[in-house]
């Protein structure tokens, strides 16, 4: 009884010792193990022997430390081992080394600039103190407009809410500041003075703004940007204290601030709210339908988004009750909120998760593509292989080995992946910026390595596992003459064949998404916008307002510009505006009464956005007239009110009858318009957004401060952009002229972002598509290498060369339908994902789909032909005597 | 390591044996795990210091695991080297009077 004891313990100790013996690599546990084992249980047997407890502790201490001490050790030598013998290889196969590393490199690459983008942009934490805790505040009415804030709404908001622990106001204005070489018209965000302390940023140099800074009256100060300081100042600090001249007062700069994401817009300086001539001004704080102002919030510790809502909208809603007159009363009053991060990034998030999966089936690419070059390979190997398990190296250990091979194929791809990403990273900046103000925080830190290590790291296990699959069990007929045609070339052949299948379908799938981003944006390219933007050139300008304080002023700085601008010899057509098609301006929007039309509670009251513009500018910028009037120099201030309507508002409103002679009313009926003209709806906001209700009013009878100049020129427009500022210093020596670009341009840039993003998308799979074919290619050429004696006897007996040609293409070319057919099928289930990024193409639309097809296997067809003629080559009787 | 050598200096020896060794000879100062055994055993090997022996010296009742090691020649001049160096250092200390002097056996 106690015997059986005595040997159950014996059992269950080596059992132990056998778990902790795992610890060492397989081959050491192989060939001392067994040993090992044995003088454990001798040490064991002694120690019990002496019937002492402590002694077996001890004994189970001092071995466990000594393993683990151990083990580590022998896992590095044979790391050492491995990676040397690995590199041996690598340098005798310095073709494929080579070829390998490119493949994973691109694929990685890839990888590694899209995700260097994600990190910075998606993943990170804002670079704001509390970034967490930052909230946009919108007021939300019905009709999904969005609204701003008056001045004595941020009071009360400030004032009754329990679940912020700030708020902040921000507006932006174009003022002109004087005091430099040329009058400068500069980006401006007027803000609370503890605007900068909610995001916790920190000045470069100089100071921030402090409480009395906001106090009426005080003396106006201003925060340059770091952008505009170091691109018009030159970096030079000397700028704080010095003085500049802006609407007519002089302000002192304070203080430069350090880069950091600016949202909602870039601006050049900062001013606080006492020294915007428009937010000190006593009406408009007074005014609770001043809504002039978005704000910013930041949640106290704890309290959820949802919270901070349901908090402000109670004070919203107690506003309402309290101020009848200022507000609808049919529906409560709500104020949304959005975490700032969802706010700066809502535009890049879907495109970049795009772009990172899309990049993804590149690398899956890559891999299925290496791992083939790796099979290939292992054939060529198997002598070598199988000679090395004769001499008694494990399964284990060759699959070691193989994936040390496959990790530093990856680590050499990860390394030239990363310097691909990192020269690319300037132009993703570039493109980035176009979606996010988070553009600038995209850098290779220590993330983006870790990254791209993981991926390596995948990627070696993903290349280096096909291969060591392959080699099962039986390796003995691997030494025998012929070894190469065994079962294993068999298993290896069907591996082989899944990843051509897996790489064909996955490259579709990109060509596709490629195919289908690209059809999107030749249809933005090509889509009638209502205008024809070539040769006219665009001033944007910005009236000094404590010059311009009348409607008189304005109309005769604009009449004499105009006048300017005509005389010149290249300019055709000139004309003014408030807005231009896709200059990206605020939209005007307002509701109007149609006469002879009661307004019917029960139906929307019409709206539409509002243009004003001067005679000609419908002819400068190629509208069509449909029927009436243009305005004309008749149409004055003192003279009737008139209106040009879209096609749009016919359909809307005009449908079966003439709306000439018409009459509306923006002020409830007060004063009335009559519409003179129709003219051709025009895409404002966007190629890809279809026109809406737009009224244009003459800009004679409502003179703007903000008016852009279109003018339109025999030859390249932008020749006239200097001669066209000369003018309006002649004009007016103290005003400058805003952005100038050519319409083209503007029309461009409004699609630059699905530019690049199809340009991105069409170089991933144009890189999918060579990687795929290259692998299709060199699989079939392995093929036909292998079957060179079959080839040969069928050519004894009498085969055609065109038969042989044939059975290689079909051999291939099965393969490649095959992964057709998946990727077809894979394409049907995904694509419904892009739609929100497609225009005027279905995701599934059939001529992509077919076009795409038929570029997948003109390629492969290629890459196979040319093995094939190999093929066709075989000279029958060397074939034979070959093997 | 210099210890195994020295275990296997006298006789070919298994490797419980030349646990026992190693720690009867130091006085049970150096106490060898398996571990710590077995990765200097698998160097010495790898350097061509020890070889492992196939036939055993004519067992009674013999662990068919056991392997027995034996020096090599190269081990023996090796472990000599070594010896000697000491041997010289332990002269050196004692001129610098850090040892007292050999007591005779």
């Amino acid at each position: 009884m106690s015997e059986n004891k005595t040997q159950r313990a014996a059992h269950r100790a080596t059992h132990r010792f056998r778990m902790l013996l795992r610890l060492f690599p397989a081959e050491f546990r192989g060939d001392y193990g067994p040993e090992m084992e044995q003088v454990f249980a001798e040490q064991r047997a002694a120690a019990e022997k002496h019937g002492d407890k402590i002694g077996v502790w001890r004994l189970w201490w001092e071995t466990a430390k000594g393993i683990f001490t151990t083990a580590p050790r022998e896992h590095f030598a044979m790391l050492r081992q491995d990676s040397s013998f690995a590199l041996r290889m690598m340098r005798k196969n310095l073709g494929f080394t080579i070829a390998a590393m490119i493949v994973l490199g691109l694929g990685i690459g890839a990888n590694t600039a899209i995700f260097s983008v994600v990190n910075a942009v998606l993943l990170k934490p804002l670079p704001y103190q509390h970034g967490e805790r930052l909230l946009t505040l919108n007021p939300r009415t019905d009709d999904g407009e969005v609204r701003r804030f008056s001045v004595p709404e941020l009071m009360d908001y400030r004032r009754q809410n329990r679940s912020l622990d700030g708020i902040v106001e921000y507006h932006n204005m174009q003022f002109i500041l004087l005091g430099r070489n040329q009058p400068e018209q500069v980006e401006t965000g007027v803000v609370s003075w503890n605007f900068f302390d909610l995001f916790g940023i920190k000045p470069l140099a100089g100071r921030m703004f402090e409480p009395d800074d906001e106090k009426p009256g005080a003396p106006a100060v201003l925060l340059l940007s770091f952008e505009f300081w170091t691109r018009s100042f030159g970096g030079d600090p000397g700028v704080v204290g010095k003085t500049f001249r802006m609407n007519d007062k002089l302000h002192t700069v304070v203080g430069i601030l350090p880069p950091f994401p600016q949202y909602p817009k870039h601006n050049d300086v900062y001013m606080p709210t006492s020294a915007c001539p428009f937010r000190s001004d006593p009406d408009l704080i007074a005014n609770r339908q001043g809504h002039m102002l978005r704000l910013f919030g930041r949640m106290k510790p704890g309290i959820k988004p949802a919270q901070a809502e349901a908090d402000l909208s109670t004070v919203a809603v107690s506003m309402q009750r309290e101020y009848p007159k200022d507000y609808v009363q049919d529906t409560p009053l709500h104020v949304q909120v959005t975490p700032l991060k969802t706010e700066l990034t809502r535009d890049a998030r879907p495109t970049m998760l795009f772009l990172l999966a899309a990049a993804g089936f590149v690398l899956l690419i890559a891999c299925a593509n290496v791992a083939n070059l790796n099979l290939a390979r292992m054939v060529r190997r198997e002598r070598e292989m199988g000679l090395r398990t004769a001499m008694g190296a494990g399964r284990v250990r060759l699959f070691r080995q193989l994936l040390t091979e496959s990790f530093l194929l990856a680590f050499g791809g990860g390394v030239l992946g990363l310097l691909l990403a990192s020269s690319a990273l300037q132009l993703l900046t570039t493109y980035v910026a176009r979606f996010t103000p988070r553009a600038h925080e995209v850098h290779v830190d220590a993330q983006v390595l870790l990254f791209t290590l993981l991926v390596a790291g995948f990627v070696s296990i993903f290349t280096g596992t096909a291969p060591a699959l392959a080699r099962r069990e039986n390796l003995s007929n691997t030494l025998k003459e012929g070894g190469t045609q065994s079962t294993l070339g068999v298993t290896r052949g069907k591996i082989r064949s899944a990843l051509i299948v897996a790489q064909v379908a996955v490259s579709f799938l990109l060509l596709v998404g490629a195919g289908l981003t690209v059809r999107s944006l030749i249809n933005l390219q090509h889509v009638d916008a209502g205008f024809r933007p070539e040769n006219v050139l665009t001033t944007q300008i910005s009236l000094d307002f404590s010059r311009y304080m009348s409607n008189q002023s304005m109309l005769s700085f604009s009449d004499s510009l105009l006048a300017k601008i005509q005389a010149m010899p290249q300019v055709t057509s000139v004309a003014m505006s408030v807005a231009f098609p896709l200059d990206k301006s605020p939209a005007y929007n307002n509701g109007y009464v149609i006469e002879g039309r009661p307004a019917n509670p029960s139906e929307e009251k019409p709206t539409a956005e509002f243009n004003v513009v001067s005679p000609n500018y419908f002819r400068t910028l190629g509208i069509s007239l449909s029927s009436g009037r243009d305005f004309n120099d008749r149409d004055r201030p003192d003279k009737p009110r008139v209106a040009i309507i879209n096609q749009s508002v016919v359909r809307h409103f005009w449908r079966d009858e003439s709306p000439l002679g018409r009459r509306v009313s923006f002020d409830n009926g007060k004063n009335w318009t009559e519409i003179v003209g129709v003219v051709g709806d025009v895409r404002e906001r966007g190629l890809e957004q279809a026109p809406k209700d737009l009224i244009y009013v003459p800009y004679a009878q409502y003179p703007q401060m903000a008016p852009s100049l279109l003018a339109r020129t025999q030859g390249d427009p932008m020749n006239i952009a200097r001669a066209t500022v000369q003018h309006l210093y002649e004009v007016d020596p103290n005003q400058p002229a805003g952005r100038i670009q050519s319409l083209e341009q503007v029309r461009a840039d409004s699609i630059s972002a699905p530019r690049l993003t199809a340009n991105l998308l069409g170089l991933f799979a144009l890189l999918a598509l060579a990687i795929a074919a290259a692998g299709i290619g060199g699989v079939m050429a392995l093929s036909v290498s292998q079957r060179t004696h079959e080839i040969g006897v069928r050519m004894a007996i009498g085969a055609h060369p065109a038969e042989i040609v044939l059975m290689v293409l079909r051999q291939g070319m099965g393969l490649v339908l095959a992964g057709l057919v998946l990727g077809l099928a894979g394409a049907f289930a995904l694509t419904h994902a892009m739609t929100s990024f497609l225009f005027g193409v279905t995701s599934t639309d059939p001529a992509t789909f077919v076009l795409v097809a038929a570029v997948l296997l003109a390629a492969a067809f290629v890459a196979c032909g040319i093995p094939a003629r190999r093929a066709a080559q075989v000279d029958p009787l060397r074939a034979l005597r070959s093997e | 390591m210099f210890h195994v050598l020295l275990a296997l200096a006298g006789h070919d020896l298994h490797g419980y044996a030349i646990l026992k060794e190693v720690a009867l000879r130091t006085g049970g100062e150096v106490q060898l795990s398996t571990g710590t055994l077995y990765g200097i055993i698998k160097r010495l090997l790898n350097d061509g210091l020890i070889v492992a022996q196939r036939d055993r010296p004519a067992a009674i009742h013999d662990d068919e695991r056991r392997r027995y090691y034996r020096l090599t020649p190269k081990g023996r001049a090796i472990a000599a080297a070594e010896a000697e160096r000491l041997e010289k250092v332990v002269a050196l200390a004692r001129s610098r009077h850090l040892l007292k002097k050999a007591q005779p056996a």
